[in-house]
Protein backbone atom coordinates (compact mmCIF):
# COMPACT_ATOMS: atom_id res chain seq x y z
CA UNK A 1 0.00 0.00 0.00
CA UNK A 2 1.09 3.46 -0.61
CA UNK A 3 -0.18 5.67 2.25
CA UNK A 4 -0.40 8.95 2.16
CA UNK A 5 -2.71 10.09 4.52
CA UNK A 6 -0.55 11.13 7.31
CA UNK A 7 -2.77 14.31 8.09
CA UNK A 8 -5.11 12.15 9.35
CA UNK A 9 -2.55 9.86 11.63
CA UNK A 10 1.13 8.59 10.88
CA UNK A 11 0.74 5.07 9.62
CA UNK A 12 4.38 4.18 9.65
CA UNK A 13 5.66 4.58 13.51
CA UNK A 14 9.63 4.19 14.27
CA UNK A 15 10.55 0.89 15.28
CA UNK A 16 10.87 2.10 19.09
CA UNK A 17 7.58 3.73 19.28
CA UNK A 18 6.35 0.01 18.56
CA UNK A 19 8.97 -1.38 21.20
CA UNK A 20 8.22 1.38 23.77
CA UNK A 21 3.74 0.36 23.67
CA UNK A 22 4.83 -3.18 24.24
CA UNK A 23 7.22 -2.36 27.12
CA UNK A 24 4.98 -0.28 28.63
CA UNK A 25 2.25 -3.15 28.44
CA UNK A 26 4.39 -5.45 30.01
CA UNK A 27 6.13 -3.15 32.74
CA UNK A 28 3.81 -0.29 33.87
CA UNK A 29 0.77 -0.17 35.78
CA UNK A 30 -1.13 3.07 36.85
CA UNK A 31 1.06 6.01 37.64
CA UNK A 32 0.40 8.10 40.96
CA UNK A 33 -1.49 5.73 42.60
CA UNK A 34 0.85 3.19 44.47
CA UNK A 35 4.57 2.81 45.21
CA UNK A 36 5.69 -0.63 43.57
CA UNK A 37 7.53 -0.84 40.92
CA UNK A 38 5.15 -0.91 38.07
CA UNK A 39 3.93 2.09 38.92
CA UNK A 40 6.95 3.80 39.44
CA UNK A 41 7.90 2.91 36.01
CA UNK A 42 4.57 4.11 34.36
CA UNK A 43 5.56 7.50 36.49
CA UNK A 44 8.81 7.93 35.32
CA UNK A 45 7.56 7.50 31.73
CA UNK A 46 5.12 10.19 32.12
CA UNK A 47 7.27 12.64 33.89
CA UNK A 48 10.23 11.66 30.92
CA UNK A 49 7.17 12.53 28.27
CA UNK A 50 6.08 15.67 30.14
CA UNK A 51 9.76 17.09 30.29
CA UNK A 52 10.53 16.02 26.84
CA UNK A 53 7.42 17.86 25.72
CA UNK A 54 7.77 20.68 27.54
CA UNK A 55 11.54 21.00 26.26
CA UNK A 56 10.82 20.81 22.59
CA UNK A 57 7.88 23.32 23.16
CA UNK A 58 9.59 25.77 25.21
CA UNK A 59 7.27 25.40 27.68
CA UNK A 60 8.71 26.44 31.28
CA UNK A 61 7.69 24.22 33.64
CA UNK A 62 6.71 20.14 32.66
CA UNK A 63 3.30 20.69 35.05
CA UNK A 64 1.38 22.80 32.25
CA UNK A 65 2.04 19.77 29.96
CA UNK A 66 -1.10 17.96 30.11
CA UNK A 67 -2.09 14.58 28.59
CA UNK A 68 -5.34 14.29 26.53
CA UNK A 69 -6.63 11.88 24.05
CA UNK A 70 -6.06 13.66 20.97
CA UNK A 71 -6.03 17.52 19.79
CA UNK A 72 -9.80 17.99 19.84
CA UNK A 73 -9.70 16.89 23.67
CA UNK A 74 -7.05 19.39 23.98
CA UNK A 75 -8.88 22.11 22.09
CA UNK A 76 -12.57 21.03 24.13
CA UNK A 77 -10.52 21.77 27.34
CA UNK A 78 -8.70 25.74 26.01
CA UNK A 79 -11.73 26.79 24.58
CA UNK A 80 -14.58 26.20 27.37
CA UNK A 81 -11.70 27.35 29.49
CA UNK A 82 -11.77 30.46 27.93
CA UNK A 83 -15.06 30.95 25.99
CA UNK A 84 -18.23 31.70 28.06
CA UNK A 85 -21.67 30.19 26.82
CA UNK A 86 -22.42 33.14 24.76
CA UNK A 87 -19.14 34.37 24.52
CA UNK A 88 -17.31 35.97 21.38
CA UNK A 89 -14.52 34.10 19.88
CA UNK A 90 -12.00 34.87 16.47
CA UNK A 91 -11.32 31.73 14.51
CA UNK A 92 -8.99 31.43 11.10
CA UNK A 93 -10.80 30.86 7.89
CA UNK A 94 -9.11 27.16 8.29
CA UNK A 95 -10.46 25.86 11.34
CA UNK A 96 -11.13 22.43 12.07
CA UNK A 97 -15.04 20.98 13.32
CA UNK A 98 -12.85 20.86 16.50
CA UNK A 99 -12.81 24.02 17.11
CA UNK A 100 -16.25 25.16 15.08
CA UNK A 101 -17.54 22.57 16.95
CA UNK A 102 -17.39 23.69 20.56
CA UNK A 103 -17.59 27.18 19.85
CA UNK A 104 -21.23 26.36 17.96
CA UNK A 105 -22.16 23.84 21.03
CA UNK A 106 -21.39 27.13 23.74
CA UNK A 107 -23.58 29.62 21.66
CA UNK A 108 -20.51 31.61 21.00
CA UNK A 109 -20.65 34.40 18.37
CA UNK A 110 -17.87 33.01 16.13
CA UNK A 111 -16.26 35.87 14.06
CA UNK A 112 -14.31 34.32 11.03
CA UNK A 113 -11.03 35.64 10.05
CA UNK A 114 -11.51 34.80 6.55
CA UNK A 115 -8.54 35.11 3.67
CA UNK A 116 -7.81 33.45 0.85
CA UNK A 117 -5.35 30.31 0.97
CA UNK A 118 -1.79 30.78 1.26
CA UNK A 119 -2.11 34.71 1.87
CA UNK A 120 -0.68 35.71 4.91
CA UNK A 121 -0.80 39.46 4.44
CA UNK A 122 -4.38 39.08 4.07
CA UNK A 123 -4.66 36.57 6.76
CA UNK A 124 -3.10 39.09 9.13
CA UNK A 125 -4.83 41.52 8.03
CA UNK A 126 -8.56 39.73 8.79
CA UNK A 127 -7.36 39.33 12.62
CA UNK A 128 -5.72 42.62 13.17
CA UNK A 129 -9.65 44.33 11.99
CA UNK A 130 -11.58 41.38 14.17
CA UNK A 131 -9.62 41.60 17.03
CA UNK A 132 -10.46 45.66 17.05
CA UNK A 133 -13.84 44.40 18.57
CA UNK A 134 -12.11 41.80 21.38
CA UNK A 135 -12.91 38.90 21.55
CA UNK A 136 -12.98 36.00 24.87
CA UNK A 137 -10.39 34.36 22.64
CA UNK A 138 -8.56 33.83 19.18
CA UNK A 139 -8.55 30.37 17.76
CA UNK A 140 -6.09 29.75 15.00
CA UNK A 141 -4.54 26.52 13.30
CA UNK A 142 -1.42 26.20 12.75
CA UNK A 143 -1.74 24.76 9.38
CA UNK A 144 -4.85 23.35 7.40
CA UNK A 145 -5.49 20.51 7.26
CA UNK A 146 -6.82 20.40 3.88
CA UNK A 147 -4.52 22.37 2.37
CA UNK A 148 -1.40 22.34 4.56
CA UNK A 149 -1.35 25.83 4.79
CA UNK A 150 0.57 27.42 7.42
CA UNK A 151 -0.72 30.23 8.89
CA UNK A 152 1.32 33.20 9.90
CA UNK A 153 0.54 32.33 13.60
CA UNK A 154 3.56 34.38 15.37
CA UNK A 155 2.06 37.79 13.83
CA UNK A 156 -1.31 36.46 15.20
CA UNK A 157 0.00 35.99 18.21
CA UNK A 158 1.77 39.37 18.06
CA UNK A 159 -1.28 41.24 17.19
CA UNK A 160 -3.33 39.08 20.14
CA UNK A 161 -0.54 39.92 22.79
CA UNK A 162 -1.26 43.64 21.85
CA UNK A 163 -5.20 43.53 22.16
CA UNK A 164 -4.93 41.10 25.49
CA UNK A 165 -6.84 38.14 23.96
CA UNK A 166 -6.01 34.91 24.28
CA UNK A 167 -4.70 32.98 21.98
CA UNK A 168 -5.18 29.12 21.37
CA UNK A 169 -3.00 27.65 18.97
CA UNK A 170 -4.41 24.11 17.26
CA UNK A 171 -0.80 22.47 15.98
CA UNK A 172 -2.75 19.38 14.90
CA UNK A 173 -0.67 19.18 11.68
CA UNK A 174 2.14 21.32 12.67
CA UNK A 175 3.71 19.31 15.42
CA UNK A 176 6.71 18.34 14.92
CA UNK A 177 7.30 20.05 11.49
CA UNK A 178 7.04 23.23 12.50
CA UNK A 179 9.00 25.25 15.48
CA UNK A 180 6.85 25.84 18.12
CA UNK A 181 8.10 28.17 21.12
CA UNK A 182 4.76 28.09 23.57
CA UNK A 183 6.75 30.67 26.10
CA UNK A 184 7.80 33.09 22.48
CA UNK A 185 3.92 33.12 21.49
CA UNK A 186 2.68 33.35 25.00
CA UNK A 187 0.02 31.52 23.72
CA UNK A 188 -3.14 30.58 26.10
CA UNK A 189 -2.93 26.97 25.23
CA UNK A 190 -1.49 24.99 22.43
CA UNK A 191 -3.24 21.61 21.34
CA UNK A 192 -1.53 18.99 19.35
CA UNK A 193 -2.17 15.59 18.65
CA UNK A 194 0.23 12.20 19.64
CA UNK A 195 -0.05 10.09 16.68
CA UNK A 196 0.56 12.90 13.69
CA UNK A 197 4.19 14.55 13.34
CA UNK A 198 5.13 13.40 16.81
CA UNK A 199 4.43 9.74 15.72
CA UNK A 200 2.79 8.50 19.11
CA UNK A 201 0.20 5.77 18.72
CA UNK A 202 -3.68 7.49 18.52
CA UNK A 203 -5.40 8.21 21.65
CA UNK A 204 -2.77 10.34 22.57
CA UNK A 205 -2.24 13.91 22.90
CA UNK A 206 -0.93 16.98 24.61
CA UNK A 207 -2.24 20.27 25.81
CA UNK A 208 0.15 22.86 26.86
CA UNK A 209 -1.53 25.19 29.42
CA UNK A 210 -0.11 29.01 29.85
CA UNK A 211 -3.49 29.67 31.23
CA UNK A 212 -5.92 28.73 33.56
CA UNK A 213 -8.24 25.52 32.70
CA UNK A 214 -11.37 24.29 33.57
CA UNK A 215 -11.48 20.47 33.54
CA UNK A 216 -13.84 18.90 31.08
CA UNK A 217 -13.77 15.54 33.19
CA UNK A 218 -13.35 15.16 36.85
CA UNK A 219 -12.64 12.02 39.07
CA UNK A 220 -9.70 10.48 40.28
CA UNK A 221 -6.35 11.56 40.22
CA UNK A 222 -4.04 10.12 43.04
CA UNK A 223 -3.58 13.29 44.27
CA UNK A 224 -6.11 15.26 47.23
CA UNK A 225 -8.25 12.44 47.41
CA UNK A 226 -10.32 14.12 50.39
CA UNK A 227 -11.30 17.04 48.35
CA UNK A 228 -14.18 16.85 46.58
CA UNK A 229 -12.93 19.25 44.12
CA UNK A 230 -11.09 18.55 41.32
CA UNK A 231 -7.41 20.09 42.38
CA UNK A 232 -6.38 23.35 41.76
CA UNK A 233 -3.10 22.46 39.93
CA UNK A 234 -1.57 21.28 36.75
CA UNK A 235 -1.67 18.51 35.39
CA UNK A 236 -3.74 16.71 37.75
CA UNK A 237 -6.67 19.34 37.30
CA UNK A 238 -7.14 18.02 33.87
CA UNK A 239 -5.67 14.39 33.86
CA UNK A 240 -8.66 12.45 35.78
CA UNK A 241 -8.72 8.91 35.66
CA UNK A 242 -6.00 6.21 34.67
CA UNK A 243 -3.41 7.31 32.16
CA UNK A 244 -3.31 5.72 28.72
CA UNK A 245 0.43 4.32 29.34
CA UNK A 246 1.20 2.06 26.41
CA UNK A 247 0.23 5.59 24.70
CA UNK A 248 2.21 7.49 26.56
CA UNK A 249 5.48 5.36 26.14
CA UNK A 250 4.96 5.45 22.81
CA UNK A 251 4.69 9.13 22.57
CA UNK A 252 7.74 9.56 24.32
CA UNK A 253 9.56 7.55 21.26
CA UNK A 254 8.03 9.51 19.21
CA UNK A 255 8.99 12.79 20.71
CA UNK A 256 12.58 11.55 20.80
CA UNK A 257 12.39 10.50 16.86
CA UNK A 258 11.24 13.83 16.02
CA UNK A 259 13.67 15.12 18.34
CA UNK A 260 17.19 13.20 16.87
CA UNK A 261 15.80 13.71 13.31
CA UNK A 262 14.30 17.66 14.15
CA UNK A 263 11.54 19.24 12.65
CA UNK A 264 13.32 21.27 9.81
CA UNK A 265 14.34 18.09 8.32
CA UNK A 266 11.02 16.25 8.78
CA UNK A 267 9.48 19.86 7.38
CA UNK A 268 12.55 19.77 4.07
CA UNK A 269 11.42 16.03 3.11
CA UNK A 270 7.78 16.23 3.07
CA UNK A 271 7.60 19.69 1.51
CA UNK A 272 9.77 17.98 -1.34
CA UNK A 273 7.48 14.99 -1.53
CA UNK A 274 4.28 17.95 -1.82
CA UNK A 275 6.15 19.83 -4.52
CA UNK A 276 6.81 16.68 -6.35
CA UNK A 277 3.25 15.70 -5.93
CA UNK A 278 1.62 18.63 -7.06
CA UNK A 279 4.51 19.47 -10.25
CA UNK A 280 3.42 16.39 -11.11
CA UNK A 281 -0.20 16.73 -10.89
CA UNK A 282 0.08 19.70 -13.05
CA UNK A 283 1.21 17.42 -16.11
CA UNK A 284 -2.24 15.33 -15.80
CA UNK A 285 -5.21 17.09 -17.56
CA UNK A 286 -8.40 18.74 -15.75
CA UNK A 287 -6.23 18.59 -12.20
CA UNK A 288 -6.20 21.53 -10.04
CA UNK A 289 -3.91 21.41 -7.31
CA UNK A 290 -3.96 23.61 -4.53
CA UNK A 291 -0.27 24.55 -4.10
CA UNK A 292 1.65 27.14 -2.65
CA UNK A 293 3.50 29.38 -4.90
CA UNK A 294 6.03 29.97 -2.23
CA UNK A 295 7.29 26.32 -0.82
CA UNK A 296 7.71 27.43 3.15
CA UNK A 297 3.86 28.54 3.42
CA UNK A 298 3.00 24.88 2.76
CA UNK A 299 3.52 21.76 5.09
CA UNK A 300 3.05 18.24 3.74
CA UNK A 301 -0.64 18.57 2.75
CA UNK A 302 -2.16 18.60 -1.03
CA UNK A 303 -5.67 19.18 -1.63
CA UNK A 304 -6.60 18.82 -5.47
CA UNK A 305 -9.49 18.01 -7.90
CA UNK A 306 -10.28 16.50 -11.34
CA UNK A 307 -12.48 18.21 -13.49
CA UNK A 308 -15.55 16.00 -13.78
CA UNK A 309 -14.72 13.58 -10.83
CA UNK A 310 -16.19 13.18 -7.70
CA UNK A 311 -13.41 13.47 -4.68
CA UNK A 312 -14.83 10.46 -3.21
CA UNK A 313 -15.01 8.44 -5.84
CA UNK A 314 -11.34 9.26 -7.00
CA UNK A 315 -10.20 8.44 -3.63
CA UNK A 316 -12.30 4.90 -4.00
CA UNK A 317 -10.76 3.90 -6.89
CA UNK A 318 -7.06 5.34 -5.55
CA UNK A 319 -7.70 2.59 -2.32
CA UNK A 320 -8.69 0.09 -4.99
CA UNK A 321 -5.33 0.26 -6.33
CA UNK A 322 -4.13 0.55 -3.01
CA UNK A 323 -3.18 4.11 -2.50
CA UNK A 324 -4.38 5.36 0.97
CA UNK A 325 -5.99 8.94 0.47
CA UNK A 326 -8.59 11.23 1.87
CA UNK A 327 -11.48 12.88 0.14
CA UNK A 328 -14.54 15.13 0.85
CA UNK A 329 -14.39 17.78 3.23
CA UNK A 330 -12.15 16.62 5.60
CA UNK A 331 -13.95 17.59 8.78
CA UNK A 332 -12.77 21.44 8.01
CA UNK A 333 -16.16 22.88 5.61
CA UNK A 334 -14.70 26.38 6.78
CA UNK A 335 -11.30 25.61 5.00
CA UNK A 336 -13.39 24.72 1.31
CA UNK A 337 -15.64 27.55 1.78
CA UNK A 338 -12.13 29.89 2.24
CA UNK A 339 -10.44 28.00 -0.69
CA UNK A 340 -14.21 27.78 -3.02
CA UNK A 341 -13.84 23.97 -2.96
CA UNK A 342 -17.05 24.17 -0.39
CA UNK A 343 -19.15 22.12 -3.42
CA UNK A 344 -17.63 19.02 -3.54
CA UNK A 345 -14.69 18.87 -1.28
CA UNK A 346 -11.17 17.63 -2.37
CA UNK A 347 -9.26 14.62 -2.98
CA UNK A 348 -5.82 15.09 0.01
CA UNK A 349 -2.64 13.60 0.03
CA UNK A 350 -0.21 14.00 2.85
CA UNK A 351 3.31 12.30 3.81
CA UNK A 352 5.32 12.13 6.87
CA UNK A 353 8.99 11.43 7.37
CA UNK A 354 8.51 7.86 6.28
CA UNK A 355 6.74 8.50 2.81
CA UNK A 356 9.68 8.74 -0.09
CA UNK A 357 9.42 9.90 -3.80
CA UNK A 358 8.74 6.59 -4.90
CA UNK A 359 5.10 6.42 -2.92
CA UNK A 360 4.70 9.68 -4.75
CA UNK A 361 5.84 8.38 -8.18
CA UNK A 362 3.37 5.24 -7.55
CA UNK A 363 0.22 7.51 -6.53
CA UNK A 364 1.28 9.87 -10.02
CA UNK A 365 1.38 6.89 -11.95
CA UNK A 366 -1.66 5.51 -10.14
CA UNK A 367 -3.82 8.77 -11.25
CA UNK A 368 -2.59 8.71 -14.65
CA UNK A 369 -4.07 4.97 -14.98
CA UNK A 370 -7.47 6.32 -13.69
CA UNK A 371 -7.11 9.33 -15.84
CA UNK A 372 -6.65 7.35 -18.58
CA UNK A 373 -9.43 5.19 -18.18
CA UNK B 1 16.64 7.11 61.97
CA UNK B 2 16.78 10.88 61.42
CA UNK B 3 15.41 12.19 58.15
CA UNK B 4 13.19 15.13 56.65
CA UNK B 5 10.51 14.52 54.37
CA UNK B 6 9.33 17.37 51.42
CA UNK B 7 5.85 17.20 50.58
CA UNK B 8 4.51 17.38 46.83
CA UNK B 9 1.23 18.03 45.95
CA UNK B 10 1.24 15.47 42.75
CA UNK B 11 3.81 12.98 42.07
CA UNK B 12 4.55 15.45 38.97
CA UNK B 13 5.41 18.25 41.48
CA UNK B 14 7.60 15.41 43.31
CA UNK B 15 9.58 14.27 40.22
CA UNK B 16 9.89 18.09 39.10
CA UNK B 17 11.58 17.84 42.69
CA UNK B 18 13.54 14.89 42.63
CA UNK B 19 14.84 15.91 39.12
CA UNK B 20 16.25 19.19 40.06
CA UNK B 21 17.61 17.73 43.73
CA UNK B 22 19.19 14.46 42.14
CA UNK B 23 20.98 17.02 39.46
CA UNK B 24 22.73 18.63 42.81
CA UNK B 25 23.90 15.31 43.71
CA UNK B 26 21.06 15.41 46.52
CA UNK B 27 19.81 10.92 46.88
CA UNK B 28 16.18 11.41 47.50
CA UNK B 29 13.49 8.37 47.78
CA UNK B 30 9.91 8.72 46.70
CA UNK B 31 7.23 8.09 49.08
CA UNK B 32 3.36 8.27 48.77
CA UNK B 33 2.64 10.20 51.50
CA UNK B 34 0.82 9.23 55.72
CA UNK B 35 -2.42 10.42 56.22
CA UNK B 36 -2.10 13.33 58.32
CA UNK B 37 1.03 15.04 56.47
CA UNK B 38 -1.63 16.37 53.63
CA UNK B 39 -4.69 18.54 54.64
CA UNK B 40 -6.33 16.96 52.01
CA UNK B 41 -5.14 12.80 51.28
CA UNK B 42 -3.27 11.26 48.99
CA UNK B 43 0.08 12.66 47.79
CA UNK B 44 3.85 12.32 47.66
CA UNK B 45 6.86 13.14 49.48
CA UNK B 46 10.65 13.34 49.11
CA UNK B 47 12.60 11.82 51.78
CA UNK B 48 15.89 13.34 52.16
CA UNK B 49 18.75 12.77 54.39
CA UNK B 50 19.54 15.26 57.50
CA UNK B 51 22.84 15.61 56.24
CA UNK B 52 21.03 16.70 53.34
CA UNK B 53 18.24 18.97 53.92
CA UNK B 54 20.35 22.19 54.31
CA UNK B 55 21.75 21.81 50.69
CA UNK B 56 18.02 20.16 49.44
CA UNK B 57 15.94 23.42 50.67
CA UNK B 58 18.81 25.52 49.58
CA UNK B 59 18.91 23.98 45.97
CA UNK B 60 14.94 23.63 45.84
CA UNK B 61 14.47 27.60 46.28
CA UNK B 62 17.39 28.64 43.90
CA UNK B 63 15.24 26.52 41.64
CA UNK B 64 11.90 27.78 42.49
CA UNK B 65 10.05 25.27 43.15
CA UNK B 66 8.82 25.28 47.00
CA UNK B 67 7.47 21.85 48.40
CA UNK B 68 3.91 22.46 50.13
CA UNK B 69 5.28 21.61 53.53
CA UNK B 70 8.41 20.05 55.42
CA UNK B 71 8.73 17.55 58.22
CA UNK B 72 11.58 16.57 60.10
CA UNK B 73 10.95 13.07 60.99
CA UNK B 74 12.71 11.74 64.66
CA UNK B 75 12.45 8.18 65.24
CA UNK B 76 9.08 7.93 64.08
CA UNK B 77 7.91 11.20 65.23
CA UNK B 78 7.23 13.87 62.56
CA UNK B 79 7.34 17.22 63.18
CA UNK B 80 6.86 20.22 60.59
CA UNK B 81 9.31 22.42 60.08
CA UNK B 82 8.87 26.33 59.00
CA UNK B 83 9.56 27.17 55.17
Amino acid sequence: MIYLDSAATTFRKPQAVRSAVLRAMQTMSSPGRGGYPSARAAEETMFRCRSLAAEMFGVPDAERVVFTTCATHGLNIAIKSLVPPGGRAIVSGFEHNAVTRPLHALGAETVVAASPLFDDGACVHAFANALRRGADAVICTAASNVFGYALPVAEIARLCRRAGVPLIVDASQSAGILPLDMSALGAAFVAMPGHKGLYGPQGTGLLLCGSEAQPLLEGGTGSESLNQEMPAFLPDRLEAGTHNMPGIAGLEAGLRFVKNTTPERIARHERALIRRASEGLAHLGGVTAYAAEEPMRQLGVLSFTVRGREPEELAEELARRGVAVRAGYHCAPLAHRSAGTLEQGTVRVSVSAFEQAADIDGFLRTMRGILAK
Amino acid sequence: MDYYLFTARSITHAQQMAQVLERSGVYIKIRRVSPGMTKNGCGYTLQVASRQYRRAAEVLREAGIRPVKVFHVVNGQRQEVAQ
